[in-house]
């Protein structure tokens, strides 16, 4: 009997237990739930708003980076295209941080506006070139048309208007040649070998004012140039002339002076002008220097052409100007340098300097012949050489006077030596018949092509190579650089 | 090269007389001949009646002459010989008139003679 009451009671035990352990189970998974429930909305919310976050972020770089577009393309591309040719326009920089992606995109526009500026550059100087050209062309033939002239009728009227036509012309000749220089013409004259002085004088006769100069040729008598410089150097001399002039009140004078110097010959410039200020000097200087490579589109409007042809020409003919410093007038000192190997000689006997340009001042200078005249040869050969400096000889047409030529050193003695306190005198010598025929102009010329020595030699190949040089330089930095 | 100048010429004519060509008296023909009255003269002459005066050193030459000898035209000597004779550094005298002249045909007989004397 007593059994059954203790089941019973074992077993509500037992399911009471039992109830407890599920209750308090289930307690705690509803708990659990509770959490995870909290937990994901919590991770929910996070998640939202991080999103929430990154979509805002990306807006703002999104408007960051369109500002940035946007002033790249508003100001930045626009100050870089013109700087290419003003280089004191500033280029701002980017806008912020996000803006260092777009510095290739700078970089390749420069490269391009500059290329596309060479090239349109080139085009209009190969325009320019050609018609230059040919008004260089037909104005030389119309000198020819004036030269014929002048010789054929001498009537003072006729005549003056002729001077004033061929000077004209020769202006205009001028500024033909010079605007195909700069447009990288060749000078388009192929001149025989010539005196220094003639060279110069023949670019003083080709400015208005040529009147103002005053040469003075403290050359030796028959110190010339080789036949490619003469032409450059009439150039050069006629755009420092004309710088010189340009700048200069009417009633002074332009002084010019030819000096030997240690590597060749100083041609000096000097006006008494207003000068120029040390940043124009200095910019002178470079564009004369002739270093950069001249672009058509930085000459201005009206261009100027003098400064920018003396750069290209002392590029390509090893020639130096000087434009650094001040003259002691006042005004603007240019020297011109004629490298030794530009520079030859030409016996003044045979072939005097033409009649209008000054006259040696070292005329007065030359040590006078020495008794004996094995021992002074040298000089007595230059005394003779001034004596007859400007007299002219066998070939002229019309000179029916003796020849006042002893060209051969050697023909001492029929001829009585000069006493010594005797001033040297001009005397009438009879010529032998070698002597006539060495000075007749077709016997000079197979006779004057000596051999030649190393120095020349090396000379003229270092001319071929820097040439060639300049011209691979001119080459590389024309158009077509490899993008 | 030597001798014979060929080319253009670099220095224009009108250069040596600074652009006149109107000479200072008419006088002056093409045959005149011009002597020089005075020694050398370093004096501050411009360079071309410089040159004019040195070739008329030792001996008398014709307008025509000192032209093709200085290579300038006539008219360009002109002046400067203009010049020079109203310095009185230089004198002038007319041509001999054509009709003073000895006969061509007589010349060129002399000339023939001198000729075969020669041979």
């Amino acid at each position: 009997m007593i059994e059954i009451p203790e089941l019973a009671f074992g077993g509500l035990a037992a399911g009471t237990v039992s109830a407890l352990a599920l209750g308090s189970g289930l307690w705690r998974s509803r708990r659990e739930r509770a959490r995870l429930r909290r937990e994901m909305t919590g991770l929910r919310h996070q998640a939202e708003q991080s999103a929430r976050a990154g979509a805002e972020e990306a807006e703002r770089i999104r408007q960051a980076f369109t500002a940035e577009l946007e002033h790249l393309a508003t100001r930045r591309m626009p100050a870089e295209a013109s700087r290419t040719a003003h280089p004191h326009v500033p280029v701002p920089g980017p806008v912020g941080p996000e803006g260092a992606a777009t510095e290739p995109v700078l970089a390749a526009l420069r490269t391009a506006v500059l290329q596309e500026r060479k090239r349109v550059d080139a085009a209009a100087r190969a325009g320019m070139r050609g018609t230059t050209r040919e008004i260089q062309a037909s104005l030389y033939r119309l000198q020819d048309i004036l030269h014929g002239l002048q010789q054929r009728y001498d009537e003072p009227e006729l005549a003056q208007d002729l001077y004033s036509l061929d000077h004209e012309n020769e202006q205009s000749l001028r500024r033909a040649q010079v605007a195909a220089v700069v447009c990288g013409a060749w000078v388009g004259l192929a001149r025989e070998e010539s005196h220094l002085v003639d060279a110069v004088t023949g670019g003083q006769a080709r400015l208005s004012g040529y009147r103002r100069v005053k040469l003075h040729n403290h050359l030796d008598p028959g110190t010339a140039l080789v036949s490619h410089a003469v032409e450059p150097v009439a150039i050069i001399a006629a755009e420092l002339l004309d710088n010189a002039l340009r700048h200069s009140s009417p009633d002074t004078s332009v002084v010019v002076n030819l000096e030997h110097v240690h590597n060749g010959v100083a041609v000096t410039v000097d006006d008494a002008g207003v000068g120029m200020a040390p940043d124009e000097r200095a910019a002178a200087q470079r564009v004369v220097a002739g270093t950069d490579p001249i672009m058509f589109s930085d000459l201005g409007d009206p261009p100027r052409m003098g400064l920018a042809a003396i750069g290209q020409l002392t590029r390509q003919f090893d020639l130096s100007v000087d434009l650094s410093t001040p003259s002691p007038y006042g005004g603007v000192r240019a020297v011109l340098l004629v490298d030794k190997h530009l520079l030859s000689h030409i016996d003044p006997a045979l072939r005097p300097a033409a009649a209008s340009t000054s006259p040696s001042t070292r005329t007065g200078e030359v040590p006078r012949p020495e008794p004996l005249a094995g021992h002074a040869e040298p000089a007595e050969h230059a005394a003779r050489a001034e004596r007859v400096e400007h007299a002219e000889h066998a070939h002229a047409p019309g000179d029916g006077r003796p020849v006042s030529v002893d060209d051969q050193p050697t023909s001492g003695p029929d001829q009585p030596a000069p006493a010594v306190d005797d001033l040297p005198r001009r005397r009438r010598r009879q010529v032998s018949p070698d002597q006539a025929a060495m000075i007749r102009p077709s016997a000079a010329e197979t006779a004057a092509a000596p051999a030649r020595s190393p120095e020349e030699t090396a000379a003229a190949l270092g001319a071929l190579q820097s040439a060639t040089a300049a011209a691979r330089d001119a080459a590389r930095s024309e158009g077509t650089a490899p993008r | 090269m030597r001798g014979h100048r060929s080319g253009r010429p670099l220095v224009p004519a009108y250069l040596s007389t600074s652009g006149v060509a109107r000479p200072s008296r008419n006088s002056l023909e093409r045959l005149s001949v011009l002597t020089s009255t005075t020694g050398p003269v370093f004096g501050d002459l411009p360079a071309a009646q410089h040159a004019l005066l040195q070739s008329l050193e030792g001996g008398s030459l014709t307008v025509v002459e000192a032209a093709a000898l200085l290579r300038l035209p006539v008219s360009a000597i002109r002046v400067l010989a203009a010049a020079l004779i109203d310095q009185g550094l230089v004198t002038a005298r007319p041509p001999v008139p054509p009709a003073a002249q000895p006969d061509h045909d007589l010349l060129k007989r002399v000339a023939d003679g001198l000729r075969a004397l020669k041979l």
